[in-house]
């Protein structure tokens, strides 16, 4: 009961928060009264129903219209995490109950808070959601309904005995979960979890909140040291992460094992950086070429090659399909013009530069990805067409054709060397 | 996590930039070196990046303070250092002996303003980051480049059609 009368706490600073956001400017200024205030404000409006009731329908109101947006109730979730402040904690916890009343009312109640009420039990699962990402939704409805279930039991309860006691505590460890609970959590099993939480956590009155910050609960035969919970939820999120840069780093999907996935990450982020090297050095000898058609150059010239380079490390393949067709002829054209004119001091610095980075030829001929890298910047006409022949013949051909430019390649370097 | 339009604000930030590092080198008539560029493009990544990362918030801080200045003053640090010293003092030392923790070291060192930055944040900093150089290079490679080469092309045709052949 106390994990609900929380959430709903975080409700309410969450429709307090959306009140001054949305302008809603009487709602708004109210809530930041103290809760007396507010239920005396709130009695005007709903007048000859209870104090309570008519604070808890008019605040229910207003949150209907923005909590039914989805990705602001993450945002909105920090907001009332950070606005946890001591006497904000008392204002929550004293409206919580005032929001936990209508529940128990809710059989033979008013129809306006009957109505709101289910609804505001949704909202507050929806906070309860807080860490989670899209997966959290979908459990949503599913915590709606143990919710709806769970507040009946429990509401009857609350209000009844012990409110302040346990709004005093409540406060406590609102302030200590609230502020200290981190951002990062493995989504799937802090839902499973969260909802698990709430079911038992009513029916054992007594079990207070865990000091855990991150309400991680142990899954069916598994340890539940504090110490292997939190270390679980540390290794899940490393191999989350772990997930995504197997995603970006070609190659690593037959790799299993941090350390030789690591080791391909340092090798790929160094190539990368390498690759960024080359192609300053390249770009700082193109210096007097640069100050004319820039952008011809740019959208036009160098596309299509490059992109037939990429598809095997799939970097820029959806690019290169629609692109490639049209900008063949422009090629020639943009080629004979540009690139006739001597350029002959600039390739031998250019040369001399290349054949400094030593190590550079061996991983050129490995990386595939960056053997075409040649052809791009050697737009003879003659070389041009005979890789055009090469490309033409189809993607499956392009990595033979960057294996023949990867031997141009080590030919020139090995001339120059 | 690059999509197409920011590989296309990132590629005019690249080209203006580039541009302007010229035309601050123009006067003095001296080609921008690789390195400027370098640290130009960087630049513009990071900017690209709207400070949201680690690394980039890294790579704008290193610029503000005096290029040179630090790298000379890793450059006078790195012989220093590695005198040996220390490590024939503690031969035997097995200093962090999971491969992995050696390997989360490189890492660190690799992406800019990482060192000591927790496992699960240097990965999703690494992830930013290579999917960042990726955009950069794919951005590099568009820009306009003379064939700094063509000269070796020349005798190339001919390797090539032993290479067909």
């Amino acid at each position: 009961m106390t994990v609900l009368e929380r959430q709903r706490a975080r409700a309410k600073w969450q429709q307090q928060e959306q009140q001054s956001y949305f302008g809603g400017s009487e709602f708004g200024g109210l809530f930041l009264e103290p809760s007396q205030a507010v239920q005396g404000n709130f009695q005007g409006l709903v007048g000859g129903v209870d104090s309570v009731l008519g604070e808890v329908a008019a605040v229910l109101v207003k949150p209907d219209l923005s909590l039914e947006s989805g990705l602001p109730e993450f945002g909105r979730f920090e907001l009332s995490n950070m606005g946890f402040g001591s006497d904000a904690l008392i204002n929550g916890s004293t409206t919580g109950f005032h929001i936990n009343s209508p529940t128990s009312m809710t059989s033979g109640c008013p129809p306006t808070v009957a109505a709101v009420a289910p609804e505001e039990r949704g909202k507050v699962s929806v906070p309860a959601e807080k860490k989670s990402s899209v997966a959290g939704r979908e459990s949503f409805k599913k915590r709606k309904a143990d919710k709806v279930q769970n507040t009946k039991v429990g509401a009857e309860e609350d209000t009844k005995d012990k409110k302040s006691k346990v709004s005093a505590e409540e406060g406590e460890s609102k302030i200590t979960t609230e502020q200290t609970s981190t951002k990062n959590n493995s989504s799937a099993t802090n839902n499973r979890e969260t909802s698990a939480d709430t079911s038992k956590e009513n029916s054992k009155a007594s079990e207070v909140q865990k000091p855990d910050y991150i309400h991680v609960r142990a899954r069916r035969g598994q340890a539940t040291d504090s110490h292997s919970l939190a270390e679980r939820v540390r290794r899940e999120k490393i191999s989350e992460r772990m997930k995504y840069l197997q995603d970006l780093v070609p190659g690593c999907n037959k790799i299993t094992g941090k350390a030789g996935m690591l080791d391909e990450i340092i090798n790929y982020v160094q190539s990368l950086q390498r690759q960024v090297e080359f192609l300053s050095m390249k770009l700082a000898a193109v210096n007097p070429r640069l100050d004319f058609n820039i952008e011809d150059f740019f959208s036009k010239e160098l596309f299509p090659a490059c992109s037939t380079g990429f598809p095997t490390t799939g970097m820029s393949s959806e690019m290169t399909n629609p692109a490639y067709l049209q900008f063949n002829p422009v090629q020639q054209l943009v080629s004979c013009c540009g690139l006739e004119m001597g350029m002959n001091t600039p390739d031998m610095a250019f040369r001399r530069t290349m054949s400094a980075p030593l190590s550079l030829p061996e991983t050129y001929l490995d990386t595939s990805y960056i053997t075409q890298l040649q052809p791009s910047s050697t737009w003879d006409a003659d070389l041009q067409n005979l890789l055009n022949l090469e490309f033409h013949q189809g993607r499956s051909t392009s990595y033979a054709s960057q294996q023949l430019t990867g031997s141009i390649e080590a030919s020139n370097l090995k001339m120059e060397i | 996590m690059e999509s197409e339009s920011q590989q296309r604000i990132y590629s005019t930030k690249l080209v203006e930039a580039l541009r302007h590092v010229r035309q601050n080198s123009l006067p003095t008539s001296k080609s921008p070196s690789g390195r400027e560029i370098r640290h130009a493009a960087d630049r513009v990544l990071a900017v690209a990046a709207k400070g949201r990362t680690r690394w980039s918030r890294a790579i704008l801080a290193s610029r503000l303070s005096l290029r040179l200045a630090n790298s000379r003053k890793h450059r006078k640090a790195k012989p220093g250092k590695v005198t040996g010293c220390s490590r024939l003092k503690r031969p035997e030392k097995k200093r962090s002996l999971p491969a992995v923790q050696k390997k989360v070291k490189v890492l660190g060192r690799l992406v800019p303003g990482c060192r000591k930055v927790s496992f699960p944040n240097l990965l999703e900093e690494a992830t930013d980051y290579i999917a960042a150089l990726e955009m950069q290079v794919r951005a590099m490679m568009r820009s306009p480049s003379s064939s700094p080469v063509r000269r070796s092309i020349g005798s190339a045709p001919a390797l090539t059609c032993k290479a067909l052949a």
